[in-house]
Formats: structure tokens, sequence, C-alpha cells
């Protein structure tokens, strides 16, 4: 069976955060909602400076706090190595958020319906929108994914519970990559199977120095970044989303 | 109520005065008010409250919930443990408070459960799921099925075993529809010295039993926080002995009060002596001493040599946001320190003193609480989110208001349908 994951090429983003943007279309987060998150960094002292960027998807972990600490088993491991959120399992409790070291749970604080973007009912955009449903309001995400056959691919967006960067699960059960990935222009973005030693992934990893984040925690996260480094100390977040809803 | 007058010692049972209907009545209006804050959090989500994501929202996800959950499930603690110590080491002179000890534990229990239920965003799928799909794994399992089911459920046995003596006796001289309920609680006990002494050993060997799940059950609120690699200020053995300390502090602490104030309430000087406030004000004096020695250590710990981010959290407790609650809170300990430790060393106790002190290491249990799940949270973010922010809104300060008021309205209709301090038995001579 295929075990996947993600490498991230650091040397090849700049952090224009398409990545993000696809994200959200593609899955339709809430406002304020990052799945995605492409990190702006700046190091140094005027004028020298150094910019580097860092996507920040869910690192999809094998061992995952967030699954460890779930009281209700709606956060959970799947055999093909994506962490999953059950929507219609959650009780809300947040423990997976303050478990993760990484940051990448959102909490629904309000119903989504009043946190998009666009709202896709308001009578001035009948006009344009000739009563059609919002273009990324995906069916698909409404569907029961794995063996499991649960609800985890980001559908539901309701209010109260805990999602997620899905690795586009819906996408990936069909064959598909992620959005962030095939969205990327400069292929900073790679997904595939790591136990496959031909797989794209794995014939990078061996080619390049890699890190994972924050592996002295101990999460063993399924994505791996190349050409670069972690973040330090003095590693200052620039450019940071205005996101609180 | 059709009560008849009664010739022991009954601790005002029955007796419901205008000062008690006024005191119902302004619990009863905090109930209100919070009942209004979450029905306004049910229907808008938890939006309305300070509570924002970690990370790119640069919140705190727990905040005044889950350190008041921990905050009542600690002040359960002092409650059976100081019945069943009392009960296994035949502290005499405490016997007075056992039964306000059992039911301050049983009340804040609840209250920790209804924090739980405030903190959730799908209150109605935690009651159903929590049960069903209960996962042992979860140090949060410890929190609700240890904690909140099998220690409320062995509190309440003790409460109802403890009671039987007292039921029979109220039976016997009340008539009306509470006879009834005395009668039920009673359960055939007749009080003989045969009877007396096989309820002396069930009480002791459940003493036995609940002191072992009483420190585990504790410990596992610790550990929902200790367990946490990913969190800077929580990943620390100290957090589950810290939290039985604390928890024994905050409980005893509320014991003084009440003593004081049933004291006050009821005039009962012979029976709440000030033995009764020596002994709390000196086990408060030794738990207070040693989580002191703990709070140096941790803090110690994290400012020497310590992880950049540990001590970014320490610092922003120290100096940063956090800063005044923790003097606050730092200073109401060493306060009570210095009140219990004079009474301890001239020798001359008072019990307004006590429960003063019994007040300030309350306040600084909840400050406490708050600085354990907070900062965190803003400040131990490990990828360069940068610092957050978090303030409690109306709402949440209204539904704890109202749980406060409802455990106090609980404790009031209880002291009016049940001696809220044993009945003597007869050879103590409290006739």
């Amino acid at each position: 069976m295929a075990r996947y994951g993600m490498v991230i090429d650091l040397d090849r983003c700049t952090g224009c955060r398409a990545c993000m943007e696809a994200c959200k279309v593609e899955n339709n987060t809430p406002e304020a909602t990052f799945w995605m998150y492409v990190f702006r960094f700046e190091e140094g002292q005027f004028p020298n400076t150094h910019q580097w960027y860092l996507p920040r998807p869910c690192m999809h972990c094998d061992n995952a706090p967030c699954v460890k600490v779930c009281p209700v088993g709606a956060r959970f491991k799947r055999e093909d190595g994506l962490v999953a959120t059950d929507t219609d399992r959650c009780i809300g409790c947040r423990y997976c958020e303050v478990a993760c070291p990484y940051g990448v749970n959102y909490f629904n604080w309000k119903s989504p319906k009043k946190a998009y973007y666009l709202d896709w009912n308001d009578p001035d955009l009948q006009p344009v929108t000739n009563g059609d449903s919002p273009p990324y309001r995906n069916p698909d995400l409404d569907g029961r994914y794995g063996p499991e056959g649960r609800r985890t691919a980001g559908g539901g967006h309701a209010k109260g519970v805990i999602e997620k960067c899905t690795f586009c699960v819906h996408r990936v059960e069909r064959g598909l990559k992620p959005a962030c990935v095939v969205n990327c222009p400069l292929f900073a973005l790679h997904f595939g199977d790591l136990d496959d030693p031909e797989s794209e992934v794995s014939q990078l990893l061996r080619r390049k120095p890699h890190f994972r984040l924050l592996e002295e925690v101990g999460t063993r996260p399924r994505v791996y970044y190349t050409g670069g480094n972690p973040p330090v100390a003095a590693t200052r977040q620039i450019e940071p989303v205005k996101g609180r809803v | 109520m059709a009560v008849k007058p009664l010739t022991l010692p009954w601790y005002g049972v029955g007796r419901w005065s205008g000062g008690w209907y006024a005191a119902a009545a302004l619990a009863l209006a905090l109930v209100a008010l919070g009942a209004v804050a979450y029905s306004l959090q049910l229907s808008q989500g938890e939006v309305v409250t300070g509570l924002r994501n970690v990370g790119t929202m640069r919140g705190a996800t727990w905040g005044l919930y889950v350190a008041f959950l921990v905050y009542f499930v600690g002040v359960s603690f002092a409650g059976i443990s100081t019945a069943a110590l009392i009960r296994l080491l035949d502290l005499r002179p405490l016997r007075a408070v056992a039964r306000m000890a059992e039911v301050l534990t049983v009340i804040a229990l609840l209250l920790g459960a209804l924090s739980v239920i405030a903190d959730v965003g799908r209150p109605l799928r935690a009651l159903v799921y929590l049960p069903t799909y209960a996962r042992p794994m979860s140090p949060f399992f410890g929190t609700f099925t240890l904690v909140i089911a099998g220690y409320l459920y062995a509190s309440l046995v003790y409460l109802y075993l403890d009671g039987r003596r007292d039921a029979a006796l109220c039976a016997q001289r009340t008539s009306g529809r509470l006879a009834r309920f005395y009668r039920l609680w009673a359960a055939g006990f007749r009080d003989t010295a045969e009877a007396r002494r096989r309820h002396e050993r069930t009480t002791f060997w459940l003493s036995l039993a609940i002191l072992p799940l009483l420190v585990t059950a504790h410990s596992t609120l610790g550990v929902v926080f200790g367990l946490q690699g990913g969190r800077p200020g929580w990943h620390s053995a100290l957090q589950a002995p810290g939290f039985v300390v604390l928890a024994g502090i905050s409980g005893v602490g509320h014991l003084i009060v009440l003593a004081a104030l049933v004291r006050w309430l009821l005039d009962e000087r012979e029976r709440l002596d000030l033995t009764v406030f020596r002994w709390l004000g000196n086990i408060l004096l030794v738990l207070t001493l040693v989580y002191l020695y703990f709070t140096v250590v941790e803090l110690l710990t994290a400012t020497y040599a310590a992880d950049e981010h540990e001590t970014r959290v320490t610092m922003a407790v120290l100096t940063g946001p956090y800063a005044p609650v923790f003097w606050v809170s730092a200073g109401a300990l060493v306060a009570a320190v210095a009140l219990l430790g004079r009474q301890f060393l001239t020798g001359r106790y008072g019990v307004g003193l006590t429960a003063l002190a019994g007040v300030l290491v309350n306040a600084a249990a909840v400050g406490k609480r708050y600085l354990i799940v907070v900062p965190s949270q803003t400040h131990g973010t490990l990828l360069p989110y940068g610092d957050g922010a978090y303030l409690p809104t109306w709402v949440e300060l209204a539904v704890i208001a109202g749980l406060l008021g409802l455990g106090a309205f609980l404790f009031m209709v209880f002291m009016k349908v049940f001696p809220i301090i044993e009945v003597p038995e007869p050879s103590e001579g409290g006739r």
C-alpha cells in the first residue's frame, strides 16, 4: 500500500502563497483558516538581511500527538499515512490543537457559512452567478473516504469542530495530487508514495539533503523539506496573515 | 415545609430564613446570567468567547473554561481527601467538617463537568461520544472517566453511606415530604451500636479505596498538560504532583472558608471550634509551603539553562503580559503563608485570619491555573508564529459566574435539607 508524504523544495519556493489560495478554493475553508500556510521569514539586520519562505501544511505525523490525545478517536491515522479528522465524530474539545506543535488545527469558532469570503446568496451577486452554486463548493468534500468510510475530506465545515489539512484526501483517492501541489507555479511541492523507491518524492529525498520540522519533538512528520534549513530563534516572521475571526 | 420542631442539634435544617432566600436569589441570578451567556455561545458559536486558534490566529484555544475546570476538580480534591483522612487517621477534631468536605467534593466535580461542557464546541455530541468512543490513550480519558465519572461516583457513595445515620435520625423526627427523602437515604439504618460499628468499618474501607483513586484521578488532570512535548511550559514531570498539591491547597482553603461561614451563620462555636481551624490552617500551611517550593524549582529549571522556548514562556509569565497575574498569585500565596505561619508560631489561632488565608490561596489557585493553561499557547509556539494574546470576554466570565452561583446554590439547599455537620453520637455528648 502506498504511504504518502510530501517533499517541499525551499530553494524553489518564492513565497507567492498560491498554494494557500489553491487550498482555500479547493477546500472552501472559511476566513482566517489556513490549512496550508506559507511563512515569510527574515533573518539578519538591515541591510544584510535574508528572506526565505516555508510552506506549512499539516505534517501528517507518524507519531501524531493529535491522534494520541483525541478523546473520541475523531483524529486518526490512516494506513496510507494520512492523519484524518472525522468531523462527524469531533466533539470540539480542541485537545488536538494544543497538542500539535505545528499549529495546523483550525476550530470553527462560528458557523463557517458566516465566514466565507463571498456571500453567494447576496442578491447583488445573483445576476452575476445566475443562481449557480459556488464553483469552489466541491461536492467531493462531503463524501466518505478510506476503508473506514468516514467523512474526512474537509466536508461539513460545521460550527464547533476542528478541521485541518487533509492532504486533499478526496483527490488523492482518485489518483490526483493535492491542490497545493498541482497549483505551485514553481513545482516546489512534491507529493507521492514514500514507500516506493521509484517515486518522485523518494528520488528527491535520495538526491538532496533534507530535514523535517521539529524533529526533536518526536512526531516523525511525513513532510520533508529540502534546499534549506529549519527556522531558528533569530528567524522573524514578516507579513503574517491577518487571520483572526 | 412540614418540619416538626427538633430536639437534637440540626444545624439549621428546615429553617428557611429571609436571608437565605435573598442569598439563594442572588445565586440563582448568577446562574441565569450564566445561562443567558451560554445560550448566546451555543447559538453563535465560540466566536463570542476570547478564545482563538493557536498558530496563525495567535490566540489561546483553551482559556478560562479549562482553567476553571482544573480549578474545580482541584477544589474537589480536598473535600473527599479530608473526609477520607479524617476517617482513616481518626482525626476526631475534624469530624465536624467531614460532611461539608464531602458535599464540597460532589459540587465541585459537578461544576468541573459543566465547565468541560461549556468548553467543547459540540456539547451534546460530547455527552454521547465521550463514553461511547472513550480512548484510554487520551489523557482526557482520565479527566472524564476517572475524575468526573469514577471519582464523582465514589464521592457520592461516600456521602451517601456517611449520611445514612443522620438520615435515619432525621427521618424519626420529621414528617412530610422530606421524611420520605430521609427514609430513602437512611435505607433501613437503625442507630444501634452494632449498626454504627458496621458503618464505621464500611466507611474506613471506602476511604482506603478512595485515596489511591484520588491521587490517580488528580494526576491525570496534571498529565493532560504534562505529557504534551510540543508545548513548552507544559511538558514537565512536575505537572502531576504540582497539580495534586495545588488541588489540596484550593480544596482545604475552600473548606476553611465554608467552615468559617457555617460557624458564623449557624453560630456553631462548639463543634466548629478553634481546633478545627488550627488543624485545617496547619494543613494549608504545609501544602502552600510545598507548592511554593515547587514553584521556585520550576522557575529555576525554566530560566537557568532551559530551551529558549521554555524561557520565552517563563519570561512572559514573569515579566511579560502575564506578570500581573503571576505576581498577584505568588503574593497571595506568600501572604497566606505569612498569616498561617504567624498563627503557627505564636500558637494563637483566629477564625477570621485563617479564613482570609483560605480566600487568598483560592485566588492564587485560580491565577495559577490560568497561568498553567494560557501562556504556553500564546507564547509557547515552537514555530515562529509570533506572540499571541488571550483575554476572556464577558460571556466566559458570565458562564463561570453562573457555575459559581450554581455551586453556592446547591450548597445552600443542601444545608437546609440535611445536617451539614454530622450529628454527634450520644457518647460525644452532643445533646
